[in-house]
């Protein structure tokens, strides 16, 4: 062992206060530890120091001239003189006056005013009066961004966006064109801006350079009403300030180091919040005529409607006939109390949610091998990693912000990446992870099971596997290392095209980790069999002996925000709360006692299922709750059928939907920003979400109509808050929800990996590890992929009209190779066509997109879902359907 | 296409530099020597080849004067006008020039022939008044001298009057 080591403390004094700071601080952080705040533009902890404004001049004794103390490091015994000292002062005094030379006085008009960095130290320390009688700068302006707006006039180079677009987004879509004073601040010549849209550049600015056009002049900072909240979209679950005027959503911004973000937002954060307030939304309770249209109710009759048809099911047919599917986007308070809802009144235990299209192959082998359910690792021990192995994940666009901490692993602590990505790496207006990788093998999307084969194999053939798992779970590696034999490097170099070499180059370094972190994405768990890959990974970390590691473990990336919640809420089939097996007899035992309620002895039902059994009549009334099967699936899986087959089709909603337009009776429900409750996000931790704005027109949160609805049906299970629904939860859920600036994630338990070492792998290691050979590739068809985009999550972000002006509808991207061999001009048609009928669709060149393959955005896939055909996971439910194969034609 | 034209020349310079962002400037070269000027679609492939944006690479072009991001005439007269130059006329040229050609300083004439820049010092300052056009050197200049060298240049496409090239020395063969 390393002796602990304990740094020593410097010793400064500033301003004649003295403080101790660790080596390494820098002067205007060790100021700020003492209260003494020193101007500054270009400094920004996020950023490293560049020292460009010279506004943070601060005299230290024994040092010749002024210093920046934005970059000097302190030393011990250093003396700092900054708002005590004449000379400092009179600096700062010419600093400003040659910045206010050229920044025009148009603060009245300006958004940043009242916010204004430079608005404040002028007010601090320049006298009113300039020397320069020279006219100012005008840039002309080029172009208007629909997002983000330039004014480059008021810009005072201090280039905070320009770095943060490299260092932390690793964008670079931001550039200081020219030189001295008419340097400004562009993309590319006169080309409008075209990159990630996160904002950042839009928030870090210390003047009113850059602002965001959709609230351009609509407030003053002192006008808005903040709240703090959390975003709607994908599970990264970032904090940011919804802010208000007059029950108007204006701005969303996250202050620096808040949240598991730590203040960056990406594009559907920060410009994607008009989504809840969209026209379109309902705004009243609405029960359908017999000729299928919709008269407006209130609320009293549609609960009574609604209640009284379902309980009419449940008298006539028992609890069996109902079922109910809930989106992940409701908090934890809701996803609980539909479930308890479901199963304590209604006496169902058919309940679904969003997590079954893919979430839930993560959680299953995490519960298996591991015996948690939630990540064993924190964001900052994926920015602690020093080797991070990225699988099946465009992680950029479905996490931006997770990406963000690989990318700091990566660009600021020398973390190594390995990636099994279909991406090619090459670089582009967004981000591209695989650019960042030291080993990168590309990977055909229905390849991962090969791949993650090949990388077993791989370590177990170079003797990588750790000692302890050699000496104390023979049998396991053994018994993979047999059944691997099975599977021939050539096939693997065949199907893959990539030489076994690499894969033992990617093993050797995972192996030699210290703190290794394994990312799981799209690409695997909505892939068939998705769990069994899971769990490959999971032998895999346990064969480099990385599971007991602190710092070590895997994540799975929830695609939606509550992804996790939903699972921990027990409304999953075949879960109960916690997430507690139904089979688990004793634990279900004690939360009906809790519930004081018989809990349904009925079978539980998978999405796939519950729409089978409503096809056949076995479910005759369905509650659906923000969810969109129609829209989300297929039309060969024969949604509609289903749906017109119920009896009783209850919707809760903000948006009539495609699955909505067939509801019996529609409640309007209310958004994330118009409710309190609770998210969780994808590492497992509990956040709070706010009510920021007041519900549109008659709608109400998700858990209040439960709770209307419960009284009308004569079992009342009532609330008065979300909060108290959460304390509800608390005592079901012992410790959940410790809420905190970072979660403490589960320990593996030893006794459920000894489990598996000894015994449990064995039941389907053969299996697991069997994959079926790749078809080569054909090249008359081309494989088409739906994949998420960085502008939207979902369905629900396509009503977000920041988001619609950057990405308003669905292209084909392919590179330019494929485009020329199909004959396709980039901003031209084409027609996609198999036996399953023919679309027509913009195409766009995108040359990260390999060879063979084109990608189309799921958010769009409206009248693409006909070509697509599902297959369901037999293990576990996952509807798998998000690739498919085509012939192409120029149009 | 830069790639397909000057392949070994590029893997020659990119061999030069530990970081390949170095090889920035000279490839930035090798794109106006090409076509003059330094083209978008010339940045864009500079940006491909270092692994950069063509951000990048538009910062570096719009930092450095002597790298023209318009097209320019098929002669480009850059006139000094610093102080050297200044004492002993420099400006009176210049605005003779614009007049003589028609054009302000930036522009080009519309038979695509001359673009004047004027530029800083040159390191001729002995010599001054002087021009470079292209490559070449022309130094001592009068009303007369220029007249002549423009003639010149619209005929033969030189002027004996040039006294470089300094710009771009022949390599001096190695003393065996």
């Amino acid at each position: 062992m390393a002796e602990q080591h304990t740094p020593q403390l410097l010793r400064v004094t500033i301003d004649g206060i003295a403080v101790q700071v660790p080596p390494g601080t820098l002067v205007i952080e060790a100021a700020r530890q003492v209260g003494v705040m020193i101007p500054h533009f270009c400094y920004h902890p996020k950023l490293e120091p560049d020292a460009n404004c010279r506004m943070c001049l601060v005299e230290i004794e024994k040092m010749p001239r002024l210093q920046t103390s934005c970059s000097t490091r302190v030393t011990d015994g250093m003396v700092v003189r900054s708002n005590t000292s004449p000379v400092v002062q009179a600096a700062r005094k010419s600093v400003l006056e040659f910045i206010l030379a050229n920044h025009p006085l148009d603060c009245p008009v300006c958004d940043q005013g009242g916010r204004c960095d430079l608005q404040d130290f002028s007010h601090e320390y320049t006298p009113t009066v300039s020397r320069f009688t020279e006219l100012k700068r005008i840039f002309p302006k080029e172009y208007f961004s629909p997002l983000i707006e330039t004014q480059m006039n008021r810009c005072v180079q201090c280039l905070r966006c320009v770095r943060y677009c490299d260092q932390v987004m690793d964008v670079k879509a931001l550039a200081p064109a020219g030189r001295g004073t008419m340097t400004e601040i562009k993309h590319f010549g006169h080309h409008a801006l075209d990159c990630e849209f996160c904002g950042g550049c839009v928030q870090i600015c210390p003047v009113g350079a850059i602002t965001s056009r959709l609230s351009m002049y609509e407030y003053r900072p002192w006008m808005l009403k903040r709240t703090e909240t959390i975003c709607p979209y994908c599970g990264d679950g970032c904090q940011f300030t919804i802010q208000q005027k007059n029950n108007e959503l204006i701005e969303v911004n996250s202050t620096y180091g808040a949240g598991r973000n730590r203040g960056d937002l990406c594009a559907r954060g920060y410009f994607g919040y008009h989504a809840s307030t969209h026209p379109d939304r309902l705004r009243h309770p609405l029960i359908r005529r017999p000729d299928g249209t919709f008269r407006e109710v209130p609320w009293e009759e549609a609960l009574e409607v609604a209640g009284e048809r379902l309980m009419g099911i449940k008298q006539a047919h028992g609890g069996e006939a109902i079922a109910g599917l809930i989106t992940s986007r409701c908090t934890n308070e809701e996803l609980y109390l539909f479930q308890k809802l479901m199963r304590v009144v209604l006496g169902t235990n058919k309940i679904d949610c969003s997590a079954r299209y893919g979430h839930v192959n993560g959680i299953e082998p995490l519960r298996r091998v591991q015996g948690a359910h939630r990540w064993t690792v924190t964001f900052e021990d994926i920015v602690a990693a020093d080797v991070l192995l990225l699988v099946g994940t465009n992680i950029t666009e479905t996490n931006p912000i997770t990406g963000l901490k690989v990318k700091e692993a990566v660009k600021r602590r020398g973390a190594r990446l390995l990636t099994l990505e279909t991406l090619l790496p090459v670089r582009g207006s967004i981000s591209n992870i695989t650019t960042l990788s030291s080993c990168h093998i590309p990977v055909h999307p229905l390849g991962y099971g090969q791949a993650v084969n090949a990388l077993v194999k791989a370590m177990i053939e170079q003797n990588d596997v750790a000692p302890q798992i050699r000496e104390q779970a023979v049998e396991f590696y053994r018994t993979i290392e047999s059944v691997l034999r099975t599977c021939s490097w050539e096939d693997l170099e065949c199907d893959l095209g990539v030489s076994r070499y690499r894969f033992f180059e990617m093993a050797r370094i995972f192996r030699e980790a210290m703190r290794a972190v394994v990312l799981i994405g799209q690409g695997v768990l909505r892939a068939s069999r998705g769990a069994d890959i899971v769990t490959n990974l999971l032998d895999l970390l346990l064969l480099a002996g990385h599971h007991q590691r602190p710092g070590c473990g895997l994540g799975v990336l929830a695609e939606e925000n509550n992804d996790q919640g939903a699972v921990e809420m027990g409304a999953l089939a075949s879960y109960l709360p916690g997430p507690v097996s139904l089979s688990d007899q004793a634990a279900c035992q004690a939360i009906a006692s809790l519930w004081m309620e018989e809990l349904p002895q009925g079978p539980s039902a998978t999405l796939p299922e519950i729409l089978n059994q409503a096809r056949v009549g076995h479910v005759r009334a369905l509650y659906v709750v923000g969810e969109n099967p129609l829209a989300s699936l297929p039309p060969s899986f024969n949604v509609q059928e289903a749906l017109e087959r119920v009896e009783v089709l209850v919707c809760q909603e903000l948006f009539l939907t495609e699955t909505a337009r067939h509801a019996h009776i529609v409640l309007p429900a209310c958004s994330y920003a118009e409710k309190d409750g609770t998210f969780t996000n994808t590492e497992g931790l509990v956040q709070p979400v706010r009510r920021a704005i007041d519900p549109v027109g008659e709608s109400q949160p998700d858990w209040a109509i439960f709770s209307a609805l419960s009284v009308v049906m004569g079992y009342p299970i009532e609330y008065g808050s979300a909060k108290e629904i959460f304390k509800e939860i608390q005592s079901v859920i012992p410790r959940y929800a410790l809420l905190g600036p970072a979660p403490t994630p589960p320990n593996v338990h030893q006794d459920v990996v000894d489990r598996y070492l000894h015994g449990d792998f064995q039941v389907d290691v053969t299996q697991r590890y069997t994959w079926p050979r790749l078809s080569p590739k054909s090249e008359k068809r081309l494989t088409l992929i739906l994949t998420q985009s960085l502008f939207h999550s979902g369905k629900f972000s396509t009503r977000a009209k920041g988001l619609l002006r950057v990405q308003a509808e669905g292209t084909l991207l392919l590179n330019s190779t494929e485009a020329a061999r199909w004959g396709l001009q980039p901003g031209g048609m084409a027609r996609l066509s198999n036996e399953r009928g023919a679309v027509s669709v913009k195409v766009r060149v995108l040359d990260r997109v390999p060879e063979g393959m084109a990608f189309f955005p799921e958010h769009f896939d409206h009248d693409i879902r006909i070509l697509f055909q599902a297959e369901v996971d037999p293990l576990t439910q996952v509807p798998c359907w998000k690739q498919t194969s085509v012939t192409v034609e120029p149009q | 296409m830069l790639r397909e034209k000057h392949h070994q020349y590029i893997a020659a310079i990119l061999k030069r530099y530990p970081v390949k962002r170095s090889a920035m400037l000279p490839l930035l070269n090798l794109a106006q020597r090409e076509e003059g000027y330094v083209s978008e679609a010339a940045m864009k492939e500079i940006a491909a080849i270092l692994d950069l944006t063509p951000s990048q690479v538009y910062e570096t072009a719009t930092f450095y004067t002597m790298l023209n991001l318009k097209p320019i005439g098929t002669f480009h007269i850059q006139v000094c006008k610093s102080l050297m130059c200044a004492l002993v006329g420099a400006d009176e040229l210049i605005h003779w020039l614009e007049d003589h050609l028609g054009i302000k300083v930036g522009e080009t004439t519309s038979d695509n022939l001359f673009t004047l820049s004027v530029v800083e010092c040159l390191g001729s300052c002995a010599t001054g008044p002087m021009m470079q056009v292209n490559d070449d050197y022309y130094e001592r200049l009068d009303r007369q001298k220029v007249t002549q060298i423009l003639d010149d240049l619209r005929r033969n496409g030189t002027s004996p009057l040039k006294s470089g090239p300094f710009m771009c020395p022949e390599p001096v063969p190695p003393s065996s």
